[in-house]
């Protein structure tokens, strides 16, 4: 028998984290386009401010493996 | 590696003003700085210095560079102009000016005619072989027109999506001319249908003017066409145009006589106005007195006693440069000037597309120089990888020399490729498990673990961990020795309690985690509670929260673990379902596709993240920024050979 409990936990914790990391990346980059149209030297900054949520999207891919590995 | 600057001011003689800011201009090594926001209201001696009338050296340089453009390019002939060079450098701006518009008086009007007159023959070139190409198309039909006196010959030419268009003028020309004409028409290419109108003379503004209504394209032929059969039209238009390559083998090689003999001063008085015209420009940062001139500056103090002896050489003891003592708070607003080894140069190009550090801030290039490659050779991790990237990266080199932040960028991939070379040796990567699977290599066992990377995941992840916590404490005490420097007790306080209370959180974690001695677990707990009232007392009440963030910042660092898996996993993914296919070119073909894309995926995402970890999370322990770049005044040009 199958647990899908575990990989269903990895799913969630990692999907989470994605949709997360997506949102706050669509607002800071639709924000970070326009102040690069604006003041293009702006643009090291803006990539640095886009990656910033990704922290998320890791942390959340971080625990989904130590679910998957340590519980099955 | 940071160079002392020291202020400094020249004084001098106002007559040798411009003289001095040639020279200065030439040593390259000062950084101006405006002096009239040091003049204190109802100074009566010092003032303001007058901006010199500029607009005449721009006006003639603007002629100059007009003619120079106009000759054709001839080889620089050094040795010459390094002789008008040192005539023209011996000039004031008056004798400057006065030889300059001699040389405008000589080539001017001629150069202009001979452009005039060329660029109107090019242009009787085009339109030559416009009317040959029409006529050559619509000549067939001359058989079919009839020849009659009185009559107007007019050609239109229509788009084929607009063909309708015909007709309807086909009609209306019924009407104005009362039947008298004749209208043929024709393809001439895929998109265009010629017409040919032949109407009574007594209509022709009424012809001309449905043409015109109609948005019609009417080719109207010179006035000597005009009448004459097509054969003798294409005979005219082939005369013609030899006619005109002659006169424009005539003009040209005119042209290669002045450029002969002018162009290699006229290359040395571009030059030279381009100097003169910088230089005027900054004339409205220094300060006069009534008979003295005042300029104000930084200077790198490696680069000072070279420029008091270029001044002292030029004019003995006229001129005198004055060092200007600074406290240590003013010093915020010398220019940052870092001098750093050529390894280290693109990074320091990196951060400053972030942020500029300031004068009395620790550098922080020579630290990413170090832990940038090692991140991102960590992330990549594998043997093929970094290969492909150090090659990519040699050719884009090559491929584009003049664009430096190109090169900068890739000397940065071709530093960090040799770390991915060497990690992939120690996870046993090349194309992810295809190494391992062919058996060409294996993953090394270091301390007792085998370090594979989609197995050894929680070691790779206590690794990342433990980099995060050195980097981070590497920061903080880097921000206690900005915090020495700037003589700020509270700063050094927060970061130091900082450090002690993530030591002590590492060391109840352990002990919690029983994976070290009870007795440390007990040390950890007092560490923490001398800790707190010091960040309190550097960071006030809310620099408790700061450890929150410090301990975020030190997780941060599990990217380099999760990036790095993530990588490895598309790559197992690659070889598998190029594996799966029972068409080994197709397989191929899939497993290229996927490592392509992993590919791009390994040199972007590692490098974003490498750098967002210096960013993010090191530099915010101790890097201020906001500082102004050493910008020392000199032509352009120089400035890019010096980066």
């Amino acid at each position: 028998m199958v647990d899908w409990g575990i990989p269903i936990g990895a799913g969630i914790a990692f999907g989470l984290g994605a949709l997360g990391t997506g949102i706050a990346q669509s607002k800071i980059g639709s924000a970070g386009a326009g102040t690069i149209a604006e003041r293009p030297e702006t643009f090291g900054l803006m990539v640095i401010l886009v990656a910033i949520p990704e922290t998320l999207v890791i942390l959340g891919f971080v625990v989904a493996a130590m679910i998957m590995i340590m519980l099955v | 590696m940071l160079q002392k600057m020291k202020k400094v001011q020249v004084l001098g003689p106002k007559k040798d003003l411009q003289s001095v800011v040639d020279v200065l201009y030439h040593s390259g090594t000062v950084q101006l700085e405006d002096i009239s926001k040091t003049i204190r209201h109802g100074d009566t001696l010092l003032r303001k210095m007058d901006i010199e009338k500029g607009g005449d050296i721009a006006n003639t340089l603007v002629k100059i560079g007009g003619i120079f453009l106009s000759l054709p390019k001839i080889n620089y002939n050094t040795k010459k102009q390094e002789q008008i060079y040192d005539e023209l450098q011996q000039l004031s701006h008056h004798d400057l000016l006065a030889r300059a518009n001699h040389v405008i008086e000589e080539l001017e009007s001629t150069t202009k005619d001979l452009a005039v007159k060329k660029n109107d023959l090019e242009f009787s070139l085009g339109a030559m072989d416009r009317y040959e190409k029409i006529i050559k198309k619509i000549q067939p039909l001359e058989s079919q027109l009839p020849i009659l006196e009185g009559f107007e010959v007019t050609v239109i030419l229509i788009q084929r999506e607009y063909r309708e268009v015909l007709d309807f003028i086909k009609n209306t020309l019924v009407e104005i001319t009362k039947k008298q004409f004749e209208m043929i028409s024709a393809d001439i290419d895929e998109t265009t249908i010629a017409a040919v109108i032949v109407f009574n003379k007594r209509y022709t503004d009424g012809v001309h003017s449905l043409i015109f209504s109609q948005n019609v394209n009417e080719v109207r032929l010179p006035h000597e066409f005009l009448g004459k059969p097509f054969n003798e039209i294409l005979q005219m238009i082939s005369v013609k145009r030899m006619k005109s390559i002659d006169e424009m083998a005539a003009i040209d090689e005119n042209l290669v006589n002045l450029a002969t003999e002018w162009y290699q001063e006229l290359a040395v008085l571009k030059k030279v106005l381009e100097d003169r015209n910088a230089e005027v420009g900054v004339f409205g940062k220094f300060g006069q007195t009534e008979y003295t001139f005042v300029i104000l500056g930084w200077i790198p103090k490696k680069y000072l006693e070279s420029t008091k002896k270029a001044l002292k050489d030029a004019f003995g003891n006229r001129v005198f440069v004055n060092e200007l003592e600074v406290s240590p708070e003013n010093m915020d607003e010398a220019p940052t000037f870092y001098d750093n080894p050529a390894i280290v140069k693109p990074f320091e190009f990196l951060l400053q597309m972030v942020n500029a550090p300031k004068y009395r801030e620790v550098d922080p290039s020579p630290l990413l120089a170090l832990f940038f490659p090692f991140f991102f050779g960590l992330m990549v991790g594998d043997i093929a990888y970094g290969i492909i990237i150090l090659v990519f990266a040699l050719i884009i080199k090559k491929k584009y020399k003049m664009e430096l932040w190109l090169q900068h960028l890739m000397n940065i991939l071709i530093i960090s490729s040799i770390p991915s070379i060497f990690f992939g040796f120690v996870f046993g990567e090349f194309f992810g498990n295809f190494g391992e699977m062919m058996g060409w290599i294996h993953p090394m066992t270091i301390a007792g673990v085998t370090w594979n990377r989609v197995e050894a995941i929680v070691p790779m992840l206590i690794l990342a961990i433990a980099i995060g916590v050195f980097h981070i404490f590497l920061g903080l005490s880097l921000g206690i020795l900005n915090a020495i420097t700037k003589k700020s007790k509270k700063h050094v306080m927060e970061k130091a309690g900082m450090i002690i209370v993530i030591t002590g959180l590492i060391l109840v974690i352990g002990g919690a985690a029983k994976i070290v001695p009870d007795i440390l677990l007990q040390i950890g707990v007092v560490l923490v509670v001398i800790a707190v009232p010091l960040i309190i007392y550097g960071g006030g009440f809310f620099g408790v929260f700061e450890i929150i963030s410090t301990v975020g910042n030190i997780l941060s660092y599990a990217r380099i673990m999760a990036i790095g898996m993530a990588s490895v996993i598309l790559a197992l993914v690659a070889n598998k379902l190029g594996g799966m296919t029972d068409v080994a070119v197709l397989g191929f073909f899939i497993a290229a596709l996927l490592h392509i894309m992993n590919l791009v995926l390994a040199i972007f995402s590692p490098f974003l993240h490498s750098f967002r970890l210096h960013v993010v999370e090191f530099n915010s322990k101790f890097f201020e920024g906001g500082g102004k770049m050493y910008k020392p005044f000199r032509s352009e040009k120089e400035d890019e050979t010096v980066k």
